[in-house]
């Protein structure tokens, strides 16, 4: 009987453990996630000054410039899911990466102190959104390998915790920039 | 900032009058060294020969007298090499110094501070006793530094209460300027335990390391397995180590050869490097003309001013100004 209680009471401590450990995960990466969020706000409002200084020198560019305030008035929105803020950005990124790249063929813009001053915050922000990121990306891993790991796995299974998604490098971010194509614009 | 081999040849070429005249004051000392040397074992053998006689030669002031035989050879060591260090130094080291960047101040008596050795946060222990020498300030692609060498100790009592020295760290303390604003502390150290323990037992131990705060798993395996990281907020470490600098610093690392220190903190990077001697002392057995010891102090010049460059420490890509 004895033997039984002690067992019992190793359990429960082990599930004790497992759990507290599970919590833990799970609030760093909401922790981060904040932390993500912040920057990723830090963009949204230098995006309309950017879209109003440089609206009137690229006339091919409407389109996506036009899509850069579609997807910012989105992510804006309250009440949106994690994963749809993740996706956003994800677009958001590649949008305004294909702008970077369309600046370089106006001269006018690069003479532009308000625009390269611009452009060098944009640069920053991406830089801490990069990093946020990968935080992200690291505590995501942390608690996506609890939940499927044995024997956390079973505690996680209790808790109705959830796989997260991670951030993704975007396509344009992983293609190399095709030099031919900036020369035959 | 000029290669290496512009400063050899800067070494070899302008510095040749100083060099042939460090040369012949070595050879002095060396002639009177041995001549000392002569006339000590003489002397050593006489007194020895006399307490065998009376005393016995395993007699226990025969070890009195041998421990000051030692002590005499080595003031006597000493005392006859200083002039030549310090000539060494402000002849050889200063104009290099002066050739790599005419912004740097060098001051071979001077040292980083001790208030800055501890901010660094890169050493736990308390320190008992602070040195150093060699110190070099100004500024590198408009990037401020200064580095010197640092010997810091700490001291223990054993049971029988005799006071023990410990070396905590010996080598080159440098601190320069960071390009990123940060507000966290991130500290950077070699990965003893996971090299000794393997991955896993190495990483349970680190995240064990109270003292220390949080570990901070990287996304490069290659810098992962050199370093591990302490910090205390994951955002901001990874904005300091994007991959390109993990890159760099494992390229240092590499070059380098000796333990590496880093830690960013208070808008600044300290780097220290244990290389456990102290740098551009001259040796009097080796001559400066010789090849290999020039390539020597040269490349620890370079390497440690190298640093900047290395690191891109000098790209002002972001706001800060």
């Amino acid at each position: 009987m004895q033997i039984f209680l002690i067992i019992l009471g190793v359990v429960a401590l082990i599930a004790i453990l497992m759990y507290n450990s599970l919590i833990g995960k799970k609030n760093q990466v909401e922790n981060i996630f904040a932390g993500v969020d912040a920057v990723l706000k830090k963009r949204y409002d230098l995006i309309p000054n950017l879209v109003a200084s440089v609206s009137q020198y690229m006339e091919h560019e409407k389109g996506t410039l036009e899509k850069v305030t579609e997807y910012r008035a989105q992510a804006m929105k309250p009440g949106i899911s994690d994963d749809q803020k993740i996706a956003l950005d994800a677009k958001l990124t590649s949008a305004l990466g294909a702008i970077n790249i369309a600046m370089e063929a106006y001269p006018d813009l690069k003479a532009n102190e308000n625009v390269m001053h611009l452009q060098r915050s944009l640069n920053e922000i991406e830089e801490q959104i990069s990093a946020a990121r990968r935080a992200y990306n690291q505590a995501v891993t942390d608690l996506n390998n609890a939940i499927e790991m044995f024997p956390t796995n079973i505690v996680a299974g209790w808790m109705n915790l959830q796989r997260r998604a991670v951030f993704e490098i975007t396509t344009t971010e992983r293609q190399n920039v095709d030099v031919n194509a900036l020369f035959n614009r | 900032m000029k290669s290496t081999s512009e400063l050899t040849d800067f070494y070899y070429k302008e510095l040749y009058p100083s060099l042939t005249e460090l040369e012949e004051s070595r050879k002095r000392i060396i002639s009177q060294l041995k001549w000392y040397g002569g006339m000590g074992g003489v002397v050593f053998a006489i007194v020895a020969l006399w307490m065998g006689k009376n005393f016995g030669l395993f007699h226990p002031l025969m070890i009195a007298v041998v421990i000051g035989f030692i002590l005499l050879a080595s003031l006597t060591y000493r005392f006859m090499t200083t002039g030549y260090a310090k000539d060494f130094k402000a002849k050889i080291i200063t104009p290099m110094i002066g050739a790599i960047d005419p912004h740097l101040l060098y001051n071979p008596d001077f040292m980083v501070s001790q208030h800055l050795f501890e901010r660094s946060d890169l050493f736990k222990h308390s320190i008992d006793r602070y040195s150093g020498n060699d110190y070099v300030k100004g500024s590198i692609d408009g990037v401020p530094l200064e580095f010197s060498d640092v010997h810091a100790e700490y001291q223990t009592r054993d049971s029988k209460g005799r006071t023990q020295w410990h070396t905590l760290f010996r080598g080159l303390f440098l601190v320069a300027e960071f390009n990123k604003h940060f507000k966290a502390k991130t500290i950077i150290l070699p990965d003893l335990a996971e090299k000794t323990f393997g991955n896993l037992i190495g990483g349970w131990l680190q995240s064990m390391n109270i003292s220390r705060g949080n570990v901070i798993q990287l996304d490069d395996p290659l810098f992962e397995k050199h370093f591990v990281v302490y910090g205390s907020d994951p955002i901001e470490a990874r904005y300091i180590l994007s991959h390109s600098m993990m890159k760099r610093i494992v390229e240092f690392q590499k070059k380098i050869s000796h333990p590496l220190f880093i830690s960013f903190v208070h808008n600044h990077i300290h780097v220290g490097i244990a290389t456990g001697k102290d740098l551009f002392e001259p040796a009097v057995l080796t001559s400066l003309l010789d090849y290999k010891q020039a390539m020597e102090y040269v490349s620890t010049l370079q390497n440690t001013i190298g640093l900047v460059e290395e690191l891109k420490l000098n790209e002002k890509l972001w706001s800060k100004t």
